[in-house]
């Protein structure tokens, strides 16, 4: 869940103004993560027990975890622990609102249950028929040997498959991902996504499925492809990779930065890294996913 | 309103048009299309425009460039970010070099008559 998320969340429900929004953002990157906040996240305080340290803080000279430890909040693992997580951004983002004094403790810690079932709900929009069909798809699939890092693969296709469901349509099935050195193109979109975690991801398909994909994605009928067909696939391509970017920001504390994609048309598209293909077969043609891992910093 | 210019800036056609419709929507009618960063600059430049809707992640000149650019010819320019879902820091340094509002896609037309109102209000 990126601080944007959350700062437009906070911004549509009139508790903050766009000017406090920006001034907290400026200040994020110096800020420094808190103890209270870290224990909130990791759900061993509740709000009311964090101001309850910090009320008592004003009475004796002591440190958070120390005092917490004292009043039975917490244990000394559970302090060392929490000196080794890396906060959100958006629970940053929320303790700097604390601290400028525009949140309470416990009014955060309240947008931040809402917070996240909204974000659940939007995440995992799917009625449960075609959960299954994700599930189904998922639980029948086999990743090659040589993928590296494969929890994040895998994430990545759960993410993929729901996107296709929730964007395009649930009449589709995969057959097997294929290793390949390079890949001939038809219609090719790529993007690149960099950081600690970098890769080459791609929609690879012929014309006239191009065509009905963009109508199904952008809900409009196409005659021929054009400019918005391939538009459309770039912007499915942007919109699931900064999807998946966020949900790994969250769930990993990593950050990822998207480059601008890119078009290959009847072409051998080739890295210094192995491709992989998976086809993916719906009603109206075959889409090829392309993913190719370059870097992963351990 | 006839005397009022937009400046639209994405590399990706199809958001030019949804973010153009949308403003249409509001009585606007006279755009400028830019499809890098680059081109965005040049344009304000040649036209001064009165509003700008700036995406991030663009070739040759991206959003951030873009606004350092633009607000560095004219400090008062009026520059909305339009940024992607997973775009985070590049939207806080867009923002660090002084763009006024931001909207994520897929924006509203609710989230534009919001921006569009808060800049030309009285006008």
């Amino acid at each position: 869940m990126h601080t944007q998320f959350f700062g437009n969340f906070l911004l549509n429900k009139g508790i903050i103004t766009p000017e406090q929004l920006i001034e907290a953002l400026k200040v994020q990157s110096t800020a420094h993560q808190k103890l209270g906040t870290l224990a909130i996240h990791s759900g061993y305080m509740s709000a009311i027990e964090v101001e309850d340290v910090f009320i008592t803080q004003t009475h004796y000279d002591k440190r958070f975890g120390e005092l917490a430890v004292e009043l039975g909040y917490l244990t000394q693992e559970q302090v060392d622990e929490l000196l080794t997580i890396q906060l959100p951004n958006y629970m940053l983002l929320g303790q700097i609102l604390v601290e400028k004094g525009i949140l309470t403790h416990v009014e955060f810690e309240d947008l931040i249950t809402e917070y996240k079932s909204i974000y659940e709900i939007y995440d995992l929009e799917l009625i449960e028929e075609q959960q299954h069909m994700v599930d189904k798809l998922l639980s029948d699939f086999y990743l090659p040997e040589d993928l590296p890092h494969s929890e994040y693969i895998l994430s990545y296709l759960t993410l993929l498959f729901n996107d296709l469901v929730r964007f395009i349509g649930e009449d589709f099935t995969t057959l097997n991902i294929i290793t390949l050195p390079e890949i001939p193109t038809n219609t090719c979109i790529s993007q690149e996504v960099e950081g600690s975690f970098s890769f080459l991801s791609g929609l690879d398909m012929e014309q006239d499925t191009a065509v009905a994909f963009a109508g199904r994605y952008i809900d409009e009928e196409f005659e021929e492809f054009n400019e918005y067909v391939k538009a459309s696939m770039e912007d499915f391509l942007n919109l699931h990779n900064g999807l998946y970017s966020v949900n790994m920001s969250n769930d990993y504390s990593m950050e990822l930065h998207l480059q601008p994609p890119a078009e290959h048309e009847n072409t051998l598209l080739s890295t210094d890294y192995p491709f992989y293909l998976l086809p993916i077969i719906f009603s109206f043609g075959t889409i090829n996913f392309l993913f190719s891992v370059k870097r992963i910093e351990e | 309103m006839k005397d009022v210019t937009i400046l639209i800036c994405d590399d990706s056609i199809l958001a030019r048009k949804q973010l153009k419709d949308s403003i249409k929507k509001c009585g606007f009618d006279s755009f400028l299309e830019a499809s890098n960063g680059q081109e965005a600059i040049d344009l304000y430049k040649e036209h001064q425009p009165d509003l700008v809707f700036v995406d991030i992640v663009m070739p040759i000149k991206d959003g951030v460039e873009a606004i350092h650019e633009i607000r560095g010819f004219d400090p008062n320019a009026h520059v909305i970010v339009v940024s992607s879902v997973g775009t985070q820091t590049q939207l806080k340094n867009a923002i660090m070099e002084g763009a006024r509002d931001f909207i994520q896609k897929p924006f509203t037309d609710s989230g534009i008559k919001e921006i569009i109102k808060a800049r030309f209000e009285g006008r």
